[in-house]
């Protein structure tokens, strides 16, 4: 392409810089008050750079919010859905990818079709059918950790799956060929060959799901309370009506999204590949 | 080949089931109970509930009642919401996606930023924007004064201004992931075209209309339908944003359905609501679809 003269390149550095404030100024404004005082926010005109510089928000985010207790509910709850959602969704995936059964291409149209449905309509019944499980066999359902992983599994499988399979796609069938003549039979060859193979897409789904799991509100707000409570809801807690919590809020924000950040920068390259996969051959 | 065909049936089983048991029987149950009068003096015997025909689908459509003009109201603003940051978000993810499909010193390090706001968690994001929009210790209201776009702080959070601060906030959220799939698709388009087209004389805006864009076409339909229904799910930045009470200007379909089901304990009018969402949204996707394969077909 041609060269850019040295205005041009002026204006185009210039662009580039002004979009990275844009993305970047809320995150500059969440750390920098996270090291504000509280006098400092509620007292003063607002700055970018802290005046008194404080880690009092850090120390303190725990005892007005248990944060630290959802954050541990949250790795729970999102591992578990990553987990479940590994196993099941990597089954089915390579199901469709290697049979040819009665059904097959109904089942795909079935797992993109569910992806439309809205969550709004899932919350009243789920809420009915968990108490509705509870009174009959008496298995607690709401407000446990089994029943939000039950939740968010289902709701992450048909995404994880479809996203799966064209990674396996991708994977020749003459390598599954070869491990059934060495002896292997289907489970073997797909736990042995096909998932070592396949651990880029596999990467790709895990961390889809876990994000899923720790981003969710509305159906935590619904199916947990107290105990359960994950960390996305918790964070509304230090806004309560007497009194607002900025300080310790953004501290605990940047607290929340750790996680997400060492997720995220592990597997960029596997995430990136398998929204670009979905979205361009959707 | 039979035996093989049952092993393809044995290793989707554990999914079927799962959605069997989540999404085909709940979303029954559902549409079941919106047409009962379910409120919290029946919810422990639902099966019990009187039956109470399309009352609660009149209702919804009603404007009189004041589920009806509540709903009504949310659709509206569901609307613009959607229109606006779609348009907005679409524009912005464009430029920037063309913009980064240029060589330049520092081109990764700027895609893998870009990334962040769409990696970081919903409640997250919309509680920093939460705090930026407030009206005296917010940092936006300080920077506009300061430039003197405005005289008097603005109230963001309450009232009339409600749907533009969560545009402002959704839009900032949404545009990196479209950009990043625009990206993917320029990525895929040939450079000799350019070449071709330049040699041939075609202006810097006929290579954009004739390649860029009928490249992109097959992405840009993927993102838009994505868009739209993505909006109608719209609800985390509205809760964190506003908390329980949303405020009549910024009330979309899903925070009044919370309202109507676990506040004011209507569950078989929530349900309603609910599938009356879903059935908008499938008639979305379908004339969606449907207008675009005629388009192929010319």
């Amino acid at each position: 392409m041609n060269r850019r003269t040295p205005i041009q390149n002026f204006f185009f550095y210039l662009i580039i810089i002004i979009l990275l404030l844009f993305v970047l100024g809320p995150y500059a404004w969440m750390i920098s008050s996270s090291f504000k005082t509280a006098v400092e926010i509620q007292g003063m005109r607002p700055t970018w750079i802290p005046q008194t510089f404080t880690f009092d928000n850090y120390v303190q985010m725990n005892t007005t919010v248990p944060i630290l207790r959802y954050f541990k509910n949250s790795i729970i709850i999102s591992t578990g859905t990553m987990l479940a959602a590994l196993i099941i969704g990597t089954l089915a995936a390579y199901g469709i990818s290697r049979f040819n059964f009665w059904g097959r291409e109904l089942y795909i149209v079935v797992l993109m079709a569910t992806q439309m449905l809205p969550g709004i309509l899932f919350v009243i019944p789920y809420f009915m059918m968990f108490k509705w499980i509870t009174d009959t066999f008496g298995l607690p359902m709401t407000n446990t950790f089994h029943g939000l992983i039950f939740t968010y599994t289902s709701f992450a499988l048909p995404f994880s799956i479809l996203m799966l399979r064209n990674y396996l796609d991708s994977v020749p069938r003459s390598i599954d060929e070869q491990a059934l003549i060495d002896g292997c039979n289907r489970f073997q060859a797909l736990y042995k060959v096909i998932i070592p193979l396949a651990k880029p897409g596999l990467a790709a789904m895990g961390i889809y799901a876990f994000i899923m799991g720790w981003n969710e509100i509305l159906f935590a707000k619904i199916l947990t309370s107290t105990k359960t409570r994950t960390i996305a809801l918790g964070l509304l807690q230090y806004i309560s009506q007497h009194q607002a919590r900025w300080g310790q809020m953004m501290a605990a924000c940047v607290f929340a999204t750790i996680p997400i950040i060492i997720a995220f920068t592990a597997f960029q390259k596997q995430i990136v590949a398998g929204l670009v996969a979905g979205a361009t051959k959707g | 080949m039979k035996n093989v065909r049952l092993l393809g049936y044995i290793f989707i089983l554990p999914a079927v089931l799962a959605m069997i048991m989540v999404h085909i029987i709940p979303m029954g149950w559902g549409i079941l109970i919106s047409f009962k009068d379910l409120t919290i003096r029946n919810i422990r015997n639902w099966q019990e509930a009187p039956w109470c025909g399309l009352k609660n689908y009149i209702k919804a459509f009603n404007p009189v009642t004041t589920v009806g003009q509540r709903f009504l109201r949310s659709l509206q603003n569901i609307l613009v919401y959607g229109v606006v940051t779609i348009s907005v978000g679409f524009f912005i993810a464009l430029g920037v996606a063309l913009l980064l499909n240029k060589p330049f010193v520092g081109r990764t390090l700027v895609r893998g930023i870009i990334l962040i706001p769409y990696i970081t968690p919903d409640s997250v994001a919309y509680n920093f924007w939460r705090f930026i929009f407030q009206s005296r210790i917010g940092i936006l209201n300080e920077m506009l004064l300061r430039i003197g776009i405005i005289q008097e702080p603005i109230m963001w959070l309450v009232g009339r201004n409600t749907i533009w601060a969560v545009i402002i906030a959704s839009i900032w959220k949404g545009w990196p992931l479209t950009s990043l799939m625009l990206l993917a698709g320029l990525q895929t388009i040939p450079m000799e075209l350019y070449e071709a087209a330049k040699i041939d004389g075609a202006s810097a805006w006929q290579c954009f209309k004739y390649i860029t864009l009928s490249y992109l076409k097959p992405v840009i339909k993927t993102i838009m339908i994505m868009n739209i229904l993505w909006n109608f799910h719209a609800y985390n930045q509205f809760v964190v944003l506003f908390g329980e009470n949303v405020g009549i200007h910024a009330e979309v379909p899903n925070t009044l359905i919370m309202r109507e089901a676990f506040e004011n304990y209507n569950y078989g009018q929530g349900s309603a609501l609910s599938v009356i969402l879903m059935l908008m949204m499938l008639t979305i996707t379908i004339v969606y679809l449907y207008v675009f394969r005629a388009q192929r077909d010319e």
